[in-house]
């Protein structure tokens, strides 16, 4: 088979998941849990990987299991992680946090299948603590959507955070 | 409501008074006494720096800090490792800027002066401007360090070239130290990166939660165990058979039901592993020892490491001011173990205690609100308890250092003050007292013990 660059995919598939995009956003700020699970695929993985400072000459190889893991999950890592923000013992989110999600630079490329779509996006996420504190985080996210029936599911996420040093003590939030 | 307005104390003794167990809280926040503690405790002190594992070959370096003091940690063509200021002597700029790598030169970004990885000047852009006199190469290498050190794996430097031996520093501690470093054939190391967050608190939080406070844990990460263990609690401690045990400021707290910690790194392969070894780690370790790791533990080596035997986190509170740390985790395993099972651990650290892990995102928030709201002008000159356990102090056969009954205490916290106490009141550091006088001084190796504390 020839490696043709493939036809982007139509205006109504951008249009759905760039929607869907903006939703999932809003749920999660909203703190509607269930409702952001919904919008997830049964096989989902979702990873957040650091990147470690290098000279961009140095050759030396790799770390074996990779700079530093934050996120590996799939579905039942994801809910659990659900069940202990909605389990009502989560002193540190009582009061609420504030959290605001901006999505953008959407780019939503088709794939070999026809129902999936490679997605590129940036999240900006503002989090305002219990104590007052502000923090201002920015990540890349590529996505892997697919639709199943009416809905548009999210399949996998690979999440690049752009901080070497992460300026927050935890990372709770979904990105 | 009436308040005196007071200064500075005139001696450190007055900020704490560890047989009445309470501390003044400005040694959380206050400038001065941070300034001190660069000085006294971390100038003075053999500071870790680098596990081997993550330098193997020749040429292969990390960048750290001992205090606030920037160091590359480089493995030199003979093997061993050499710990050097990140400054160039020229003007003072940071000659490094990578995390870890592997080189055979630093060169300095401002005018380009050129050194090897044991830190020697080789020389500089337009070297044809300095006449002849005008620089010393042999003087204006890289700073290096008084002293290196290597304990089974764990590097440590000082600046201090008054410093005892690492074994010295170390001393009775070891005994407790070999149940993570030496617990099967081969040793530990180091596996995956470094993962660095800031946190808006005293660096001294940090250190005495794990050093003692197992307290914290069945109510700040409640939600956390939940989610990992069907909606039950944290069990309840067996306050008889569970220990804190502190050596010169280093401390373990633990209990000896042998799987607690294993239980929630939440990854059941692993702990078939240990089960499965766990006998010959009793050959290799003495009984005790090998009932010990994998239990609820938590321990730090004085002043700014910790780690948790069993979940495999291991961690540094590097200070930033006296409200900010950098808190720097690994993931530490033994080498020989599989890869299935190395890769387990990793996940189930980044799971439970990674920045995004059920238990850690509990406890940040804790510390910087300690701190900051400490700081306040009144609430500064309020006292803090850490008298909890005050009077549970025993003599036991087989565990090492002062030891108390019962894990939920501030015993290890007291020791751990005691030693900032010490440290930052003594100038010279042979007068410090042995607390308590060391029991295996001339023991070179605790597998090799004799009598009961082999047991
Ligand atoms: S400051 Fe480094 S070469 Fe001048
Ligand atoms: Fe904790």
């Amino acid at each position: 088979m020839l490696d043709r660059p493939l036809a982007p995919p139509p205006v109504e598939v951008i249009v759905a998941v760039t929607q869907a995009l903006h939703r999932e956003a809003r749920l999660l700020d909203n703190e509607d849990l269930d409702g952001w699970l919904a919008m997830l695929g049964k096989d989902v993985s979702y990873r957040l990987e650091l990147k470690s400072r290098r000279f961009r000459a140095d050759r030396s190889p790799p770390f074996p299991l990779g700079p530093g893991v934050i996120f590996n999950e799939d579905l039942g890592r994801l809910k659990m992680r659900v069940d202990r923000l909605k389990s009502g013992f989560v002193w540190a989110e009582d009061p609420p946090n504030y959290i605001r999600r901006a999505v953008s630079n959407v780019e939503v490329l088709a794939t070999r299948a026809d129902n999936e779509v490679r997605v590129h996006s940036v999240l900006g996420m503002h989090r305002n603590r219990i104590d007052g504190t502000t923090r201002l985080l920015t990540a890349g996210r590529t996505d892997l959507w697919r639709s199943e029936g009416s809905a548009w599911l999210l399949a996998a996420r690979e999440i690049v955070l752009d901080h070497s040093v992460l300026p927050d003590s935890n990372l709770n939030a979904f990105f | 409501m009436r308040f005196e307005r007071i200064g500075r104390e005139p001696d450190y003794s007055r900020y704490m008074d560890l047989k009445e167990g309470w501390l003044d809280r400005r040694i959380f926040s206050d400038a001065d006494i941070y300034e001190e503690e660069l000085y006294r405790i971390f100038a003075r002190s053999w500071l870790f720096v680098a596990h081997e594992s993550q330098i193997p070959n020749s040429g292969d370096f990390l960048t750290t800090h001992m205090g606030e003091d920037a160091v590359i940690v480089a493995r030199q063509p003979d093997g061993s490792i050499r710990v050097m200021l990140n400054s160039c002597p020229h003007r003072g700029n940071k000659v490094c800027f990578a995390d870890a790598g592997n080189t055979r030169r630093f060169v300095c970004n401002y005018h380009g002066w050129a050194f090897d990885t044991a830190g020697d000047l080789k020389g500089m852009h337009e070297e044809y401007c300095y006449d002849a006199g005008d620089i010393d190469f042999k003087n204006h290498g890289l700073k290096n360090v008084a002293k290196v050190g290597n304990y089974k794996g764990l590097v440590f430097a000082t600046f201090n070239s008054d410093a005892p031996s690492l074994e010295a520093w170390l001393g009775d501690f070891r005994w407790y130290l070999d149940m993570i470093l030496d617990n099967e054939e081969g040793g530990t190391e180091f596996i995956g990166g470094c993962i660095k967050s800031v946190i808006s608190a005293n660096w001294k939080f940090g250190v005495e939660n794990f050093i003692g406070d197992a307290y914290h844990a069945g109510w700040t990460h409640d939600s956390g165990t939940r989610s990992m263990n069907n909606g039950q609690p944290f069990p309840p401690i067996d306050m008889d058979n569970s220990y804190h045990a502190s050596v010169n400021g280093h401390g373990w707290e633990f209990g000896t039901e042998g799987v607690g910690d294993l239980f929630l790194l939440g990854r059941p392969k692993v702990m078939d592993y240990y089960n499965k070894i766990r006998p010959k780690m009793a050959e290799r370790l003495g009984e005790m020892r090998s009932k010990i790791f994998g239990s609820v533990a938590s321990a730090s080596i004085f002043p700014n490491v910790s780690f948790l035997p069993g979940i495999s986190t291991f961690r540094q509170w590097q200070p930033k001011g006296p409200m900010q740390f950098e808190l720097k985790t690994w993931v530490i395993v033994n080498k020989n173990m599989p890869d299935d099972i190395k890769e387990e651990v990793t996940k189930g650290v980044m799971q439970t205690f990674g920045p995004g892990g059920t238990f850690e995102m509990d406890d940040g928030e804790n510390w910087e609100n300690c701190t900051t709201v400490n700081r306040g002008v009144v609430t500064r000159h309020e006292r803090l308890h850490y008298r909890c356990g005050i009077g549970r102090q025993i003599e036991h056969d087989t565990l090492p250092g002062i030891v108390y009954r019962g894990q939920y205490n501030d015993a290890n916290q007291r020791g751990f003050y005691q030693r900032w106490l010490d440290m930052m009141t003594h100038d010279e550091f042979g007068k410090m007292p042995a607390r308590p006088e060391p029991q295996l001084g001339n023991v070179g190796e605790t597998r090799d013990l004799p009598g009961l504390f082999a047991l």
